[in-house]
C-alpha cells in the first residue's frame, strides 16, 4: 500500500492553479503557527451531532450553571463554520453516514468529542446490530469523554484537555483523517457497502493541502474511481461538488 | 488639506473601526451573558475567533463571486468609515456627505447578497432573500429620519452638523430638537444590527444563520469583522445624528457604547418576528414616529 503506482487507476491530480507551498520553518513562521495554536485553543466553535442522551447535558453546560463561554466554547450550527463535532451518543449505521457526511464538510483544524460510553465501545447498545461501536474506526476522535452520561462538569474538563492538546499542537488527528484515509474509508465500506462515497473529495483535498499519505491510497479507494471520474469530467476534482438530493435520499 | 495627513487618517480611522468594533462585539456579548446570569467571554474573546478563523487550515470557497462578495463586504464598510468623522480625524467627510455615507452602507448587503448567491445553499438564498426584504423595512423609517435631521440643521454635511450641535451644548443636540425622530431612529439602526426581535435574516434555529450557512474558515472571519464595522457604524451615526458627535474621544466611546449597550439589552429580551411581521411592525411604528417626527419638525 506503500506507492501510489500500485493503484493506476486512481487518476493523477489536476492542476488548481494554486500550489499549496510547504512552510518554511523560520523564527517568525514558529511564532505565529505559535500565537495561531494560542488562539485557536481559546476559541471553539462547537456543531453538537445530538443523537442519544447525552445531549441532555449539555444545556447546562452551556447555560448559566457551567457557562463554557468563558472557555470560548460557543455553539454554531452549521459543519462549514465549526471546529468541534460533539457527537453525544450512540451512533446508529445510518446516523453515522450523517456524522461523516457533517465531518467532511468541517473545515481543518477540526476536532472531534465522543460523549458518553455509546461512542467508545457501543455502551448498553454493544450487542445490537445496529449500531457503530467505535466512533475512531470511522472517523479521527480527538477525545473521548467517558461516562453514562457523563456530568457536565467531565464535558467542561474534558473540553480544557482538549484546549491543552490544541495548544500544544498536539491535537493533529483531522490530518490522520486524510493520511489514512483508505483505512477509515474501508471500515466505513464495511458498514454501508462497496459503493460507499461522499461528495467531498478527499483525496483531492489532501493532494490540494498536501496531506497525502502513505495510506491515504489503497483497495478502498479504488472503489471511488468512478466518482472520481465523474468530478473530472466537470473539472471539478479539487472544489467540493454539492451534495445531490436524489443520491442522498436513496441511502 | 495634506495628502500624507489623509493617508494616515485613510489608514487610521476603518483600524480605529475595527478595534472599537472588537470591544463593542465583547460589550454586547458579556451584556448578554450577565443579563444571563452567566459569566461571558474572555476579554480578547473576539480577537481569538478572529485570529482563529483567518488561520484555519483548508479553506472552502465556491467561486469568483464569492470571494468578490466578501470583499465588497469589507470594502464596503472601509469606505463608509472614511466619510464618518470621529474626533480628530474628518477623513473625506466634509467631501462627503450623510447620503454618501447611507449608499456606502447598503454595498456590504448587497455583496453579501453576491456571495451567497454562488454558494447555491437553499438557506443562504433564503437567507439573503430575508436580509434584502428587512433592509427594505428599516429604510423607510431611517430614510424619512435622515430627511428629517438634515431639514433640522439645513445641511447633510456631518461634520457641520456635529459642529451645530456642540455649540448650543446639550439643548442643541439632535435628541432635544427632535425626540421623535430619534426614537424612530434608534429603532431602525436596531433594525440594521440584525439583532432580535429583527433578526429574520441570521435566524439560526430556523434557516442555520442565513447568509453564513457556507462560510467557512477566512470567509467567516471576515463576517465577523464586518459585524464590528457594522456595530461601529451604525452606533457612530446615531451619536453624530443625535447625540452630539465626539466632543473628545473619552465622551465618543462612552456614547457610542450606551447606543449599543441599549441595543444589546433589547436584543436579549426578545424573540424573533416573522418577516411579514417585521416589515408590518417596522412601516407601522417607526414609521409613524418618524413621520410624526417630520411633521413637528416642519411646523417649527
Amino acid at each position: 500500500m506503500s506507492e501510489e503506482k500500485t493503484f493506476p487507476a486512481i487518476p493523477p491530480a489536476v492542476s488548481t492553479g494554486i500550489a499549496c507551498e510547504t512552510k518554511k520553518d523560520s523564527f517568525l513562521q514558529r511564532v505565529m503557527d505559535g500565537f495561531a495554536e494560542f488562539c485557536r485553543a481559546r476559541s471553539l466553535f462547537i456543531l453538537h451531532y445530538c443523537t442519544g442522551c447525552g445531549a441532555i447535558e449539555l444545556p447546562p453546560a452551556i447555560t448559566s450553571r457551567f457557562d463554557l463561554e468563558r472557555l470560548g466554547v460557543s455553539p454554531m450550527v452549521t459543519p462549514r463554520q465549526a471546529d468541534i463535532l460533539l457527537i453525544t451518543g450512540y451512533v446508529s449505521i445510518k446516523t453515522l453516514k450523517r456524522i461523516i457526511l457533517t465531518y467532511e464538510q468541517m473545515q481543518g483544524p477540526k476536532y472531534v468529542i465522543g460523549i458518553c460510553s455509546c461512542t467508545v465501545n457501543g455502551g448498553m447498545y454493544w450487542n445490537s446490530y445496529a449500531t457503530a461501536k467505535q466512533l475512531n474506526e470511522y472517523l479521527p476522535v480527538d477525545m473521548y469523554i467517558a461516562g453514562c452520561m457523563p456530568r457536565p462538569e467531565a464535558v467542561q474538563e474534558g473540553l480544557k484537555q482538549l484546549r491543552e492538546k490544541i495548544e500544544s499542537g498536539e491535537a493533529n488527528s483531522w490530518e490522520d483523517y486524510f493520511k489514512r484515509y483508505d483505512h477509515y474509508l474501508g471500515n466505513q465500506q464495511h458498514l454501508f457497502g462497496d459503493d460507499w462515497h461522499t461528495p467531498t473529495d478527499v483525496i483531492g483535498e489532501a493532494r490540494h493541502y498536501d496531506l497525502l499519505g502513505d495510506e491515504s491510497l489503497g483497495e478502498h479507494t479504488v472503489r471511488l474511481e468512478k466518482y472520481l471520474q465523474h468530478h473530472q469530467e466537470l473539472g471539478l476534482t479539487n472544489v467540493e461538488l454539492e451534495p445531490e438530493n436524489k443520491e442522498l435520499m436513496e441511502r | 488639506m495634506e495628502w500624507y495627513t489623509l493617508l494616515i487618517e485613510f489608514t487610521l480611522m476603518p483600524l480605529v473601526a475595527f478595534v472599537v468594533g472588537l470591544a463593542m462585539v465583547l460589550m454586547m456579548r458579556r451584556l448578554r451573558a450577565r443579563i444571563e446570569r452567566r459569566v461571558g467571554p474572555p476579554l480578547l474573546q473576539p480577537l481569538y475567533d478572529v485570529i482563529k478563523l483567518y488561520s484555519k487550515k483548508t479553506q472552502i470557497s465556491h467561486g469568483a463571486l464569492h470571494d468578490l462578495g466578501i470583499m465588497m463586504v469589507i470594502g464596503g464598510y472601509i469606505a463608509a468609515e472614511v466619510f464618518l468623522p470621529v474626533p480628530g480625524m474628518m477623513g473625506m467627510a466634509r467631501e462627503g456627505d450623510l447620503i454618501t455615507l447611507i449608499y456606502l452602507m447598503m454595498v456590504p448587503s448587497l455583496g453579501l447578497a453576491l456571495g451567497v448567491g454562488q454558494c447555491a445553499n437553499p438557506n443562504g438564498s433564503i437567507g439573503i432573500s430575508r436580509a434584502l426584504t428587512s433592509m427594505l423595512a428599516y429604510d423607510v423609517p431611517f430614510i424619512i429620519v435622515v430627511a428629517g435631521a438634515i431639514m433640522v440643521y439645513g445641511t447633510s454635511n456631518l461634520p457641520t452638523i456635529i459642529e451645530m450641535q456642540q455649540a448650543g451644548g446639550v439643548a442643541a443636540w439632535g435628541i432635544s430638537v427632535m425626540p421623535l425622530l430619534a426614537i424612530a431612529g434608534l429603532i431602525s439602526t436596531h433594525a440594521m444590527l440584525a439583532k432580535e426581535p429583527f433578526e429574520v435574516y441570521v435566524a439560526p434555529a430556523e434557516i442555520a444563520t442565513g447568509p453564513m450557512v457556507e462560510m467557512s474558515g477566512k470567509y467567516l472571519g471576515a463576517l465577523f469583522v464586518m459585524q464590528c464595522f457594522q456595530i461601529y457604524t451604525v452606533s457612530v451615526i446615531f451619536v453624530t445624528l443625535f447625540l452630539g458627535g465626539g466632543e473628545n474621544w473619552l465622551f465618543f466611546l462612552l456614547k457610542i457604547f450606551a447606543v449599543a449597550a441599549i441595543s444589546s439589552s433589547v436584543t436579549v429580551i426578545f424573540p424573533r418576528y416573522k418577516t411579514d411581521q417585521v416589515i408590518r411592525w417596522l412601516w407601522k411604528w417607526p414609521t409613524g414616529i418618524a413621520l410624526l417626527g417630520l411633521a413637528m419638525v416642519m411646523m417649527k
